[in-house]
C-alpha cells in the first residue's frame, strides 16, 4: 500500500522517475505545469506501489515524497536544502548530488556546522540551495578558501562543490595542493565532461572524440591532452586521503554515491583526512542527448574512461594503508 | 592598553614598554599579533619573506595558524576563507605577488570582508627587481581587480609607524569590513629601527557580528557571496560600497606637515620611505635659511586631498609645489588631483630600485627655489 507524491510544479519532466520504477507506475501528464514543463504523474493505484523510492532516489528536483505505508515514510525531503526550485536544466543530476550532500549532512547532524563552498559554474547558485551557511568563491579557488575557513574554525565542516572547469582547468593547482597539504575539508567535484554554464565548451574532462563547441570536430588528444583523470592524480600523493568516484545518473548509482558522500564527511568530522568524492554528472543539454540517453552515455562512455568506485582510503588506525 | 609584556629590555623593569631593534618586516608581523591576528596565509617573494619566516615561529606561541599556500592566489582566497568565518586575518607579498591576489582583493571587498594585506613594494614591472620601489601607488589605490571596489591605504615611513599602522589597519579592516593595505617598500621591510610596541601580547580577537559563516545552528543561515544577478541589485550593492569609501574619505585621512610648517616657499609631497629621504633634505636646507616643508600622506587610500590643497594654499603666490616619488609619476596624480588646477606640480622621480639621497633632493629643491 505504497504511495507517491510527485510535486507537479518542481518537475521538469525529465522522465528518470519513468524509467526507474519497477513497476511501471508513472507516466508523463497530458498537461504542462506552470513553467512549462511536462511533468509526471502517478498513474497505478496505491496497491500497486511499494514504496522503494527509487523514484525519489533518481529525481534530481526533490519533487518526490514516497510512502511504503501511510504511516510509514519512505522518503523524506531534506531540511538541508531550501525549497527554492533549481535552475539546473532537465535531467542535469547537479539535483541528485545537493540532495544526497544534504542529506548526509543532515543524517550526520553536521547541518548546524557546516559550511559550504559553491564554485563558478553551473552551480553558481548552490548557495540558493544548500540551507546552511555559504560561500562563494572565485573560479577554481574553493578549495583555497575552504583551507583559510577549515584552518579558522576546525569545528566548522567545511565542503567545497566544483565542477569539471572549475576544479580540473582554473582550479587545478588549488585542489592539488589542498589535498596534497592534506586540508582536513571534503570536496565533491562533479564531471560532466563539458563546461555547462558557459554553453557547452571542451573541459579537461571531456573524453576523446567529444563533440563540444571548442572541440566541434571531437576532441582531438594529439593536440587538446586525453581526459584529465583528477581522483587518480590525487590518490597518486603520498598525503593520507579517502578519494572515491561515484555516479549519479541513476537511482542505484546515486545509493553508492550517498555512501562515498557520507564517508568523506565522517572522514572530516573525525578529523582524519582530506576527502574528495568525484561525480560522474549528466549534462544532457550540452551533450546534445535526451535525460534517458545521457544516462546511457555515462554508463557506456564515461565509466571506462572514469571507473566508479573507492580509490584511495586514510590508513587504518596503526596499520597501512 | 596598560603597559606591554616582552620584558626584553632593561626598561620593561620601569614599566614603560620596552623599545626593540626589529627588521620592518618583523616589526609588521609582531603588529599583527598585538593586533590580534591569529591567521596568517602567504607566500615567499623578496623583499617581504621576513613576514612569514617571522610568524611561522611566533604564531604557534600565541596558538595562531600560519599556512605556506602554494601561490599568492590561493593564499588570498585563504585569507577570503579565514575573513569570511570571521577571524582576523593578514597575508603579506610583494609586487608582482600582489598583481595575483588582485582577483581575490575584488572578491574580498565585493563580499565586505575585514582583512589586512601588506605589500612591500620592489621595482617593476614585470619581475623588476627586488630594490626598494612606489611603483605599484597606483595599483594600490586605483584598484588592483576588476569592479568598483577600493581597499584602505597606509604607507608608514619608520618601522615604528609601520607597526603603528598596523594595529589601525586591523582597527578599519573591521569598522569598514573592507581590505586594508599597509604600503611599505623594501627599505622599511627589510631595514632595522628600535620599535615600541604599546599593545600588550596578542590583542583580541574579531568582535561579533552579524554576518560571519559559524554554522548556523541556531541562527538564520548567512551567505558570502558577490553575485548578484539582478542590475537593480548590483546597483544597490555598489551604492552601498560607494557610500562607505566616502565615508572613509570624510572620516580617515591621514597625513603628516613637517619642516618649515609656520610659513615655506616650496612644498614637497612625498610619502614612505621617500618622505623621510625628503624630511633629512629639509633638515639640511632649512640649516641653510630655506624655507620648505613637507606634505606627507599617510593614508594613500583615502588621499587627503583638502589637507594636501590646504598646504599648498598656504604657499605664497609664487611658491613651489614639487612632487618625489620613487616611481615615474604616480603619486603626482593625486598631487594634481589636490591641486586641482591651482599650480603647476614639479615632479621628481626614480625607479628600479634607485633610492635618491638626501643630497639629490636638497639640490633639485634649491634647483626650484632658485638657490643653487
Amino acid at each position: 500500500m505504497g504511495s507517491v507524491a510527485i510535486d507537479d510544479v518542481r518537475c521538469k519532466g525529465c522522465g528518470r522517475c519513468i524509467v526507474e520504477c519497477p513497476r511501471d507506475l508513472i507516466g508523463y501528464s497530458n498537461e504542462l505545469n506552470e513553467r512549462g514543463y511536462q511533468y509526471v504523474v502517478f498513474k497505478g493505484e496505491p496497491e500497486d506501489c511499494s514504496g522503494c523510492a527509487l523514484c525519489a532516489i533518481a529525481c534530481p528536483d526533490e519533487g518526490i515524497e514516497v510512502w511504503r505505508r501511510p504511516d510509514a515514510q519512505t522518503f523524506v525531503t531534506t531540511t538541508g536544502l531550501t525549497e527554492r526550485m533549481t535552475h539546473y536544466c532537465p535531467g542535469c543530476t547537479h539535483g541528485v548530488v545537493h540532495r544526497i550532500t544534504a542529506e548526509v549532512l543532515e543524517e550526520l547532524g553536521l547541518l548546524g556546522r557546516a559550511v559550504g563552498i559553491a564554485p563558478v559554474g553551473c552551480s553558481v547558485l548552490a548557495y540558493e540551495y544548500f540551507a546552511f551557511d555559504m560561500f562563494e568563491a572565485a573560479h577554481g579557488r574553493a578549495p583555497a578558501v575552504a583551507t583559510g575557513a577549515k584552518r579558522a574554525r576546525p569545528e566548522c565542516i567545511v565542503f567545497a562543490y566544483q565542477g569539471d572547469g572549475d576544479l580540473a582547468s582554473i582550479g587545478g593547482n588549488e585542489i592539488l595542493h589542498a589535498a596534497n597539504r592534506g586540508e582536513k575539508i571534503t570536496v565533491i567535484f562533479i564531471n560532466n565532461a563539458v563546461y555547462g554554464m558557459t554553453g557547452g565548451q571542451m573541459a579537461p574532462t571531456t573524453l576523446p572524440g567529444q563533440v563540444t563547441t571548442t572541440s566541434p570536430f571531437g576532441r582531438d588528444v594529439a593536440d587538446t591532452g586525453r581526459p584529465l583523470r583528477v581522483s587518480e592524480l590525487l590518490a597518486s600523493l603520498g598525503t593520507p586521503a579517502f578519494i572515491a568516484r561515484g555516479a549519479a545518473h541513476d537511482s542505484k548509482s546515486a545509493i553508492k554515491l550517498k555512501q562515498y558522500i557520507k564517508r568523506a564527511f565522517e572522514y572530516q568530522r573525525d578529523g582524519t583526512c582530506f576527502s574528495f568524492v568525484e561525480v560522474l554528472s549528466t549534462c544532457p543539454t550540452n551533450w546534445g542527448l535526451s535525460p534517458n540517453e545521457a544516462t546511457r552515455w555515462v554508463e557506456e562512455s564515461m565509466k571506462p574512461c572514469y571507473p566508479v568506485g573507492v580509490l584511495k582510503e586514510p590508513p587504518s588506525e596503526g596499520g597501512e594503508t | 592598553m596598560t603597559t606591554t609584556t616582552a620584558p626584553t629590555t632593561s626598561e620593561a623593569s620601569t614599566g614603560a614598554p620596552p623599545k626593540l631593534l626589529m627588521k620592518g618586516n618583523e616589526a609588521l608581523a609582531e603588529a599583527a599579533i598585538r593586533a590580534g591576528c591569529l591567521h596568517f596565509f602567504g607566500y615567499p617573494i623578496t623583499p617581504q619573506t621576513e613576514v612569514p619566516e617571522y610568524l611561522v615561529k611566533r604564531l604557534p606561541e600565541v596558538g595562531g595558524v600560519f599556512v605556506q599556500a602554494e601561490s599568492e592566489v590561493a593564499a588570498v582566497n585563504m585569507v577570503f576563507g579565514a575573513a569570511g568565518v570571521g577571524v582576523k586575518c593578514l597575508t603579506s607579498s610583494s609586487s608582482p605577488g600582489i598583481s595575483l591576489m588582485a582577483e581575490g582583493m575584488s572578491y574580498i571587498a565585493a563580499c565586505e570582508l575585514p582583512c589586512v594585506f601588506i605589500n612591500i613594494m620592489r621595482a617593476g614591472p614585470g619581475l623588476g627587481g627586488i630594490l626598494p620601489a612606489q611603483s605599484d601607488y597606483h595599483q594600490a589605490t586605483r584598484g588592483h581587480g576588476h569592479g568598483d571596489y577600493q581597499v584602505l591605504v597606509l604607507a608608514p615611513s619608520s618601522v615604528q609607524e609601520a607597526a603603528d599602522l598596523m594595529l589601525l589597519a586591523f582597527e578599519l579592516a573591521e569598522k569598514y569590513r573592507n581590505p586594508v593595505m599597509v604600503c611599505a617598500d623594501g627599505m622599511i621591510g627589510q631595514m632595522m629601527e628600535p620599535v615600541v610596541f604599546h599593545a600588550e601580547g596578542a590583542g583580541p580577537p574579531m568582535a561579533d557580528n552579524d554576518w560571519a559563516l559559524t554554522g548556523c545552528e541556531g541562527r538564520e543561515r548567512r551567505i558570502v557571496n558577490s553575485l548578484y544577478l539582478a542590475p537593480e541589485e548590483l546597483h544597490a550593492h555598489n551604492l552601498a560600497l560607494k557610500e562607505k569609501y566616502d565615508r572613509a574619505a570624510r572620516d580617515e585621512p591621514r597625513w603628516e606637515l613637517y619642516g618649515a610648517t609656520e610659513g615655506y616657499d616650496l612644498l614637497v609631497v612625498s610619502f614612505g620611505t621617500m618622505a623621510r629621504i625628503v624630511k633629512s633634505a629639509i633638515d639640511e636646507l632649512t640649516d641653510e635659511g630655506l624655507r620648505v616643508a613637507l606634505f606627507r600622506p599617510i593614508t594613500l587610500n583615502p588621499f587627503p586631498y583638502a589637507a594636501c590643497r590646504d598646504a599648498m594654499d598656504a604657499l605664497p603666490r609664487d611658491g613651489k609645489v614639487l612632487d618625489v616619488e620613487m616611481s615615474m609619476g604616480q603619486l603626482i596624480t593625486d598631487v594634481k588631483l589636490a591641486a586641482a588646477g591651482s599650480r603647476e606640480i614639479a615632479f621628481m622621480g626614480t625607479a628600479g630600485g634607485v633610492v635618491p639621497t638626501p643630497d639629490e633632493v636638497a639640490a633639485r629643491i634649491r634647483e626650484e627655489l632658485g638657490a643653487g
